[in-house]
């Protein structure tokens, strides 16, 4: 063994490479009961929500109502898979498994380490919204080729949460204190942002905060790709609030998770 | 050699107010004999800490903490728990940040944690004090994840995870999941981890704590190796039979301040008579009405019903048992927990 040669850290996208691989082979390492959950998860809500509100509900605005709601679906598949990713799992390895004592013994900053993360929060909310197309694709709902773009939707839709919950982890004193978010905040997302129901005919004041939300930009852009007619020049808009809202919370994250990481 | 290095470097330190080096330096035969022993002086020490503090909060948990550990050896720090040990080692690969200080200096190799820390766990391996690996992963996987931390391509990982697992007594459990491995070799695992990218400085946080005997003196064993092979190991530890087997050099640090320094057997014959002797259910009260009163062949200290009777005689000791009619003692060797209990007291504070 040589323990005299020349050591270097790798370069920094080999450093948030190898975080992502560590999540990766952690998730993967139980994948059969990993990779369950995706796929059955949209098969409740279109059995559910569907079968039971499809029997009453044909169109839902122009749209078939079971169109309308598997391409809303695809999102929060998403969001919950990187909100769960981004909380829960990253207290535990903060507080309770002491991951991330080891990995920062390792040369990767924290900075690496966060970054790494999110982005296996993105990987994750691809894979799920992928799982969900597939379903759909299966079950014959959506036919249109251009949906597989809803996918890469799902990864920004994942950055967006993952940033988001790493932020709200940073802040929290206790694992319960996730209730607050999960129960205050992603609930009422789920319902009010145009997954299962459209914005069109709420109060305008329901209508203003429903657009301040992050998953009602991502549903728009999920859905135009499964309903091509919705395409248009404004879904630019609904990706700058993506990318803003990713820098944004991103930044915050960052800062706050680093002064929880280094004493 | 290593004092006189150092005493060079002071002494050019002194003279220009700071250390000069550069191509401008060298110029006549002494001040270039200055050059040489700086280079080796530099060459020798692998850390270098000066006027280190440390607070949490109003806690200051380092105050004013000064030592140098040189090349290839092994250097303890030993203390009580909250003496500050842990937080000492995390500043130096920069898991903790220090009070911001002008004249505060800390040096790995020639790097500042504050600014370079990843070329400082670049050259190193960390021990934690927790074991913290991927429960649910197989041995194998575990070590394979952190060789891509330390950039090793798959094919270099799998020879050096064989060479690793071997030299840990574990080759036989690379494919068992973490969760079926016992403490000592997850301790063992987490040790071998820490060597996968071959570091020149090894940091180890109360490496066999709660580790029975037959693991323990494994691990010592494997720490001598290293340090054969070239590896500078720093540790902390409250096992006072730990730092006497295999540091070199070590200090005692008591409430954040350094109390002792030096190396285990000269700290000892220093600092502390060769026997002790215990005798529980005496009190000082006994003691005065005795002609052992102000005896100078003994030492007496009081801890809540123990006696310590401490001589470079034993004879002295029997005869002083013999006197109180105690014939249920104990002489022993005096050693470095005796030595470390004087110094950092024998009531607890606070902080344990």
């Amino acid at each position: 063994m040589n323990y005299n040669k020349e050591h270097t850290a790798p370069a920094w996208w080999n450093r948030i490479y190898s975080v992502w691989y560590r999540h990766k082979r952690v998730y993967t390492s139980d994948f059969a009961s990993n990779a369950f959950p995706p796929f059955l998860e949209p098969l409740i809500f279109l059995g559910g929500l569907g079968l039971g509100f499809g029997a009453y509900i044909q169109t839902m605005g122009a749209i078939n109502y079971l169109l309308f709601l598997a391409s809303g679906i695809i999102m929060t598949s998403s969001m919950y898979t990187a909100s769960f990713e981004c909380t829960y799992g990253t207290y535990i390895r903060l507080e309770f498994d002491r991951v991330y004592d080891g990995m920062l013994g390792a040369p990767i900053s924290p900075t690496n380490l966060i970054i790494g993360e999110i982005i296996f929060a993105g990987s994750k909310g691809f894979l799920f919204a992928l799982a969900v197309l597939i379903v759909i694709w299966l079950l014959g709902i959506i036919s249109h080729p251009l949906s597989i773009m809803a996918a890469p939707v799902g990864f920004v839709c994942g950055l967006m949460f993952g940033t988001l919950s790493m932020w709200v982890t940073s802040i929290v004193r206790n694992i319960n204190h996730f209730n607050f978010y999960f129960t205050g905040f992603l609930s009422p997302m789920f319902f009010f942002s145009g997954a299962i129901f459209p914005l069109e005919n709420l109060p305008r004041i329901l209508q203003y905060m429903a657009e301040s939300l992050p998953l009602t930009h991502v549903v728009r852009l999920a859905r135009a790709f499964c309903v091509p007619e919705l395409l248009g020049p404004h879904l630019f808009y609904d990706l700058g609030y993506c990318v803003l809202f990713i820098a944004l919370t991103g930044w915050l994250a960052i800062r706050g998770i680093k002064k929880r990481l280094i004493d | 050699m290593i004092s006189f290095y150092n005493i060079v470097i002071r002494s050019i330190e002194k003279d220009d107010g700071g250390l000069s080096t550069g191509p401008g330096f060298i110029a006549t035969g002494e001040e270039r004999l200055f050059v040489y022993f700086m280079e080796a002086g530099m060459d020798d020490i692998a850390v270098r800490v000066e006027k280190l503090n440390k607070s949490y909060g109003k806690i200051q948990a380092i105050k004013q903490l000064d030592f140098q550990v040189a090349a290839s050896e092994c250097f303890g720090l030993l203390g009580p728990n909250g003496a500050g040990k842990t937080t000492a080692m995390k500043i130096l690969y920069g898991k903790a940040r220090p009070d911001p200080g002008a004249d505060t200096v800390i040096s790995v190799f020639g790097f500042d944690p504050r600014q370079q820390s990843l070329a400082i766990k670049a050259l190193s391996g960390i021990v934690p004090q927790q074991d913290n690996l991927d429960t649910q992963l197989s041995v194998n996987d575990n070590l394979l994840i952190y060789s891509k931390f330390y950039g090793i391509s798959t094919k270099d990982a799998k020879k050096r995870i064989g060479e690793l697992l071997d030299f840990v007594e574990l080759q036989d459990k690379a494919l068992v999941k973490i969760k079926e491995l016992s403490g000592g070799m997850q301790r063992r695992l987490t040790i071998a981890r820490a060597l996968l990218n071959n570091p020149k400085l090894l940091i180890l946080d109360e490496p066999t704590t709660g580790l029975d005997p037959q693991v323990r003196h494994l691990i010592w064993n494997k720490l001598r190796d290293l340090k054969t092979m070239g590896v500078t190991v720093l540790l902390t530890t409250h096992y006072m039979e730990e730092a006497f087997q295999i540091c070199d050099r070590l200090i005692i640090m008591d409430k954040g301040k350094k109390i002792l320094e030096g190396h285990p057997r000269s700290l000892l014959s220093e600092h502390l008579e060769l026997f002790v002797m215990e005798i529980y259910g005496i009190s000082e009260m006994h003691l005065q009405s005795s002609p052992f009163e102000d005896t100078k062949d003994i030492r007496f200290e009081f801890f809540q019903e123990t006696l310590f009777a401490y001589s470079n005689d034993t004879n002295a000791l029997t005869s002083f048992a013999d006197f109180m009619q105690i014939t249920d003692y104990h002489v022993r060797q005096s050693n470095l927990e005796d030595l470390f209990l004087r110094v950092t007291g024998r009531s607890l504070s606070e902080l344990q």
